[in-house]
Order: C-alpha cells, then sequence, then structure tokens
C-alpha cells in the first residue's frame, strides 16, 4: 500500500514521508552497494569501479567454506524453529483465552529486550557451570561438566534458536487465531476426527504462518554476527562475522560492503520464496 | 400434517426423528434455554423462529454437540446422542457464516465429508459431481471459496452438508448474509432441495416471512422458551400469545378482555368497544387476556360478518397495493388494511368521519402474557 492510496492527489505528507525513505533507507543503501564496487590499495579506499571483490569472494574457498557454512547452520535454525515454534503456537493457541493472552505476551516481551543480554543470558545457560550443566549433573545424565555446550556452531545453533523463537511462534500463532472457530466445527460436523481436522485444516491453514516464521528465522540467523561472536568460539565462526572482521579488523569496507551483498541477495531469495508459498493461491 | 402441539408423545404417529426432552442450555448463572421439549419429525421442514438472542443458535448447537447441554436429553431416531461426539452425530450442518475451507476448492469442500470417511476416490467424483448438480454448481467446482459469491458459497455449504446423505440437516440463519433478491431465490431453492431430497430440515431463521414461506411447522422461540409451535397458518391465525401475534403482524391488540360464554367451538369476549365472538376455546390461562386482530381482517361488510365495531377515521394512507386506515375509539386503535382500488367508487372512507368494519370469528385470536 502506498501512502495516501485512495486519495487523488498526493499531499504534502505524501512528499515528506517519500524524502524520508529516501534519505533514510534507498541514499544509504546505494552508498552502501556503490562500496562493493570499490577497492582497498594501501589501506585507502580507490573509488573507482571493479568487480574484484565479487571475483575474490566467489573464489577464495575460505569464503566459499564460510558462506555455505552459515547458510546451512540458518537453514537448521529455520527447520529447528519450525518444529519447536509450531509445537509452541499450538499449544499456546489450545490454552483458554486469558492464559492465551498472558503467554503470548510473556513470549513478545523478550523481543523488547537488548539482543546482547539475551546472548549473555544464553551463554550463561550454556557455560561450564552454567544451568544445562547442572541440569544435566543433577540429572545423573553427566558426572562432570559439559564444555562442549559453548564455543562451537552448536552454541551458535542453539543460542540463534533460542533468541529466534518468538519470531516463529508469532505468525504462526496469529495464523492459529485467524481459522475461525466455525470452520473447525463444520470439520467435525462433517465426520472428521481430530487428527484429520489438524492435517485437514488446521495445519494447511497455519503453515504459512510457519513459512513467515522460518523466513524471520533464517534472514536473522544468517546475517547475525553477535551470537556467534559471543558464544562460537573459533568454530562457530560465521558469514555474519566475516564481514563484521572486513569493517571492524581489516578495515576493508569494499570487501565488506561487497560480502553483504551476496547475503542480501539470498535473503532477497528467500524472503521471495517465502512470500509465494506463505500466500498461497487460496488466500489471493 | 404435525399437530400444533409441542410434539409430545402422543403428537405423531411415528416416533420423532429427533426427540428433545427437557433440554437445557446455561452460561453460568443465565440460562440461554430453559428446559424445553420439541420434536422433529422425519422429513418435515422445522423452522425456529425468534428474535436476536432468543437462543435459536444456542439449541441448535447443542443439538450439533458444540455446546454441551446443563439438563435434558436429545434422542435422534430412539437413540440418545448425549455421548456421541460432534463427527459421530448422524447429521450435519449449514453454519451462518458458511464455514467453507478456505484452503479447499469447491469439490474438495464438498467432498470433504467423504474423504474423511475414506471413500473410493471414484465413487467420491461421483458423488460430489451429483451434489454439484444439485446446487448448480459444476461449472465451479475449482474455484476457492474465496473467489464465490455470497449465493454461491452458501450452495457450497449445503452440498457439503448433504453429500453424506444425512437424514436431519441443521440450518443456523443460512440466509442472513444475502441481499434480498438473492433471499428469495435461495428460500425456494432451499425449499425444493429439502422437498426433492426428503432430507429432514431444522431451520433457524429471525424473518417471519421467510420461516412462513418455507415451513412446515414453525416453532417461535423468546428468551430460551418455545413459545408456541405451529403450522405456519396456525401461528398466523392462530397466535395463542401477544408475542406471537405481534410477531406475525397481528398488531392490533384490544384489551382488556372478559370471557362472557365459552363453548368447545366458540368463545364469546367482552371489551372495552364491543362483544365480539372468537373461533375455539378459551386459553387455559387467561392472565393479559387480550383480543388480537389482523390488521387484514376486517371488511367494510359489516352487515354480512358476526363481529362489528363502529370506529372513527384517524388517518388513512395509500401505501401502493393497500390503504391502510387508523381507526379510533376511546383509548383503542386499530389498523386496517385493504387493497387499493383506483375505483372512485371504492374510495377509502374521510377523516373524522364514522366507519362501521366486520371481522369473522375465525380471523381473530384471544391471546395472553405480557405486552411484547
Ligand atoms: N458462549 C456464550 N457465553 C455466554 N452467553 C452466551 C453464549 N452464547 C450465547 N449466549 C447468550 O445466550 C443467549 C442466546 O443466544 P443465541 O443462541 O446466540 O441467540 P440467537 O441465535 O437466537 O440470536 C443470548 O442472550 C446470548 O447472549
Ligand atoms: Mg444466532
Amino acid at each position: 500500500m502506498t501512502v495516501g492510496a485512495g486519495r487523488s492527489r498526493p499531499g504534502i505528507g505524501d512528499y515528506l514521508l517519500w524524502s524520508v525513505i529516501a534519505l533514510f533507507i534507498i541514499v544509504p543503501l546505494g552508498c552502501f552497494l556503490a562500496y562493493g564496487f570499490f577497492s582497498v590499495v594501501d589501506n585507502a579506499i580507490v573509488y573507482r569501479p571493479t568487480v574484484g571483490n565479487f571475483a575474490e569472494l566467489l573464489s577464495n574457498p575460505s569464503y566459499r567454506a564460510t558462506f555455505l557454512r552459515t547458510i546451512r547452520m540458518a537453514f537448521e535454525v529455520s527447520a529447528i524453529n519450525l518444529v519447536l515454534g509450531y509445537a509452541t503456537a499450538y499449544f499456546i493457541w489450545l490454552r483458554p483465552p486469558g492464559m492465551r493472552n498472558f503467554l503470548v505476551i510473556a513470549l513478545a516481551i523478550p523481543l523488547l529486550m537488548s539482543y546482547i543480554i539475551k546472548i549473555y543470558a544464553m551463554r550463561g545457560v550454556l557455560g561450564t557451570n552454567g544451568l544445562l550443566n547442572s541440569a544435566l549433573m543433577a540429572l545423573g545424565i553427566v558426572d562432570e561438566p559439559v564444555s562442549a555446550l559453548l564455543f562451537n556452531l552448536t552454541a551458535v545453533r542453539i543460542t540463534l534458536s533460542v533468541v529466534l523463537l518468538p519470531f516463529m511462534v508469532l505468525p504462526i500463532y496469529i495464523a492459529l487465531e485467524r481459522i475461525p472457530a466455525s470452520v473447525l466445527h463444520a470439520a467435525s460436523d462433517l465426520g472428521a476426527n481430530e487428527l484429520q481436522t489438524f492435517t485437514g485444516i488446521i495445519l494447511p491453514l497455519s503453515l504459512p504462518g510457519g513459512i513467515v516464521g522460518a523466513m524471520f528465522t533464517f534472514v536473522l540467523a544468517s546475517g547475525d554476527f553477535l551470537a556467534p561472536e559471543l558464544v562460537g568460539g573459533i568454530e562457530g565462526f560465521t558469514y555474519g562475522r566475516l564481514i563484521f572482521s572486513q569493517f571492524g579488523l581489516a578495515f576493508n569496507w569494499p570487501l565488506g560492503a561487497a560480502l553483504s551483498i551476496l547475503l542480501m541477495c539470498v535473503a532477497l531469495g528467500v524472503i521471495f520464496v517465502a512470500r509465494r508459498l506463505g500466500n498461497p493461491r487460496w488466500q489471493r | 400434517m404435525a399437530k400444533p402441539d409441542t410434539g409430545g408423545p402422543d403428537s405423531e404417529s411415528g416416533l420423532p426423528l429427533l426427540r428433545i426432552r427437557g433440554l437445557g442450555v446455561s452460561f453460568g448463572p443465565v440460562d440461554a434455554i430453559s428446559p424445553l421439549d420439541l420434536d422433529v419429525h422425519d422429513g418435515e421442514f422445522l423452522t425456529i423462529l425468534g428474535p436476536s438472542g432468543s437462543g435459536k443458535t444456542t439449541l441448535l448447537r447443542a443439538i450439533a454437540g458444540f455446546q454441551p447441554p446443563s439438563a435434558g436429553r436429545i434422542e435422534f431416531d430412539g437413540r440418545d446422542i448425549a455421548d456421541l461426539p460432534i463427527n459421530r452425530r448422524p447429521f450435519n450442518t449449514v453454519f451462518q457464516d458458511y464455514a467453507l475451507f478456505p484452503h479447499m476448492t469447491v469439490r474438495e469442500n464438498v467432498g470433504f465429508g467423504l474423504r474423511v470417511r475414506g471413500t473410493a476416490r471414484r465413487q467420491m467424483t461421483e458423488r460430489v459431481d451429483i451434489a454439484l448438480g444439485i446446487v448448480g454448481l459444476e461449472e465451479l467446482d475449482s474455484r476457492y471459496p474465496a473467489q464465490l459469491s455470497g449465493g454461491q458459497q452458501q450452495r457450497t455449504a449445503l452440498a457439503r452438508a448433504m453429500i453424506c446423505e444425512p437424514r436431519l440437516i441443521l440450518l443456523d440463519e443460512p440466509l442472513a448474509a444475502l441481499d434480498a433478491t438473492l433471499r428469495r431465490q435461495m428460500q425456494n431453492f432451499l425449499k425444493s432441495v429439502q422437498r426433492q431430497s426428503g432430507i429432514t430440515f431444522l431451520f433457524v431463521t429471525h424473518d417471519q416471512s421467510e420461516a412462513i414461506t418455507m415451513s412446515d411447522r414453525i416453532c417461535v422461540m423468546r428468551t430460551g422458551n418455545i413459545e408456541q409451535i405451529g403450522t405456519p397458518r396456525e401461528l398466523y391465525y392462530r397466535p395463542k400469545s401477544r408475542f406471537v401475534a405481534a410477531f406475525f403482524g397481528a398488531s392490533n391488540i384490544v384489551e382488556p378482555c372478559r370471557i362472557e360464554e365459552s363453548r368447545d367451538d366458540m368463545t364469546v369476549v367482552s371489551t372495552p368497544v364491543g362483544t365480539f365472538s372468537v373461533k375455539g376455546p378459551p386459553p387455559e390461562n387467561t392472565s393479559g387476556l387480550a383480543l388480537a386482530i389482523r390488521p387484514e381482517a376486517f371488511g367494510s361488510d359489516a352487515e354480512t360478518r358476526m363481529n362489528s365495531l363502529e370506529f372513527e377515521v384517524a388517518a388513512v394512507s395509500f401505501v401502493g397495493s393497500e390503504t391502510i386506515t387508523e381507526l379510533r375509539h376511546r383509548n383503542t386503535s386499530l389498523m386496517f388494511t385493504m387493497k387499493s382500488r383506483s375505483d372512485p367508487a371504492a374510495r377509502p372512507p374521510e377523516t373524522g368521519s364514522f366507519l362501521r368494519v366486520g371481522f369473522d370469528p375465525a380471523e381473530c385470536a384471544l391471546v395472553t402474557g405480557a405486552e411484547s
């Protein structure tokens, strides 16, 4: 929807909003894209267009490996979260209305909290003296603390899954909420048992929400650098950290921009696919 | 034709298809339905008629199993169905909002009841084709509900409810969302489907004209109680309560009434505007007794009628096919409608003149109960 849709003439407000959009979104993005085509010589940026950065990142096996590992990790996080998130949303949806609202709010509150704090919290959970190890020891599953829970790619997977779970649960829950009670009644009225109602009606009607959630999770997980930085250790080196290192450490902004552009293309591709899957023909 | 009482055990030769005894539904302290009895006979078109909030939907939901009753029994074909889960109840529902499955085509929607029963694909296709033929949707079978008009969604919902050949279909205000023209079409259509299929319809509406045109019998509900059950004619001509009389447009109420003489076939009552004969015995409970007269019951040929009265003409209004005359006498005012004529000889009376009108004992009814 464009601002002022339905009005015949764009007003002053429309121009104002468009200039805000241009100034804060389009121009910075354009500059950023442009940087991808510059290069660095002797620690100074050379403003002459070249595709050297892209050639570099496609041919460098270490970049490629990091890229593929990250995409795969983000995909795994999305898949795990789809299952966990669906189960959580479904569980919440089945509660009585008062309880339901409470749980949804409880789930949304962490979204308002600082991202760093959440990751440190996860570090506390996963650490040698953390909650998870204490629990494992208390249950007698292990004799001494497991250090393998932290500073590897699995720690990144777990952390991102936990932190991004609300992004999965909320769209699924909204999709479930939108199913009219009469539609479910109609299914049982026509003879469907609970399983048939679930697989035939509830799941297909709520899965578009899951696809939106998976898209959020994938895009956020693939570009994240804070969680891998703080809980990933050396093994958990991801594409996000690679980009960060180009900007923060190597001071190679053009290469960092080029790396980002590649990630952005992947994200746009995922969003495009998700839009198609998440908006099936019957909804249009 | 079924008899006009609530349908006690002796009301019909055979066993009713649906037999409801003492059924009550309460939401906390509120009784949405006070314990009531109702019989639905095999093959009939029975309409539950009542204003909004009278408990029609709740009654239907209790029968379908969506709403557990707080008291009473529901028997289908002689079997208590209290313990039957919704999906095992042997009848189907057409919902007020149609409740079509948005992600399924018309064909898939209609076939759903067969699919969950594991019907073979070929047989399913055949039966869905037949059902689509009945409702006239053969051409639209691959559309999604969002691509259908209100009337087409309605037809889909009906075909879906009929596919498993239930003996009873429950319909909750299925026409409420349609515009007037389509509504009339669908009334005729539903009625013809019901007559041809022989399926018993338990139909809910708040529209008395819809109820009159479609039903074999009408059950009038008011605040969770059954006010009266009977054929459209019985309710129209012999309402038992003021509420039913008003609902069916017998808007002239003459009160108070005192019974002067009562016989089996005739009751004589005295009222402030005269003494009149009314067909039938007097009601058992006479609290709030009043005489209800339909506006179209009056004729100016007073001499030939058993009852007559002389009133002053207060107002005359021409509303097209009818002319409405308002008559007044002391505190009583009556509406009198007659067919409009262009013939100057049949001109309506002048305002302020006195008019003598008559009506037959069969055209009025003794009603009881509080003001509606
Ligand atoms: N789920 C519910 N909880 C509380 N009260 C209800 C509920 N459903 C219906 N009622 C009440 O029961 C009465 C009958 O409602 P309903 O059966 O929907 O009437 P109708 O269909 O005749 O309009 C109304 O007073 C309504 O407020
Ligand atoms: Mg209703």
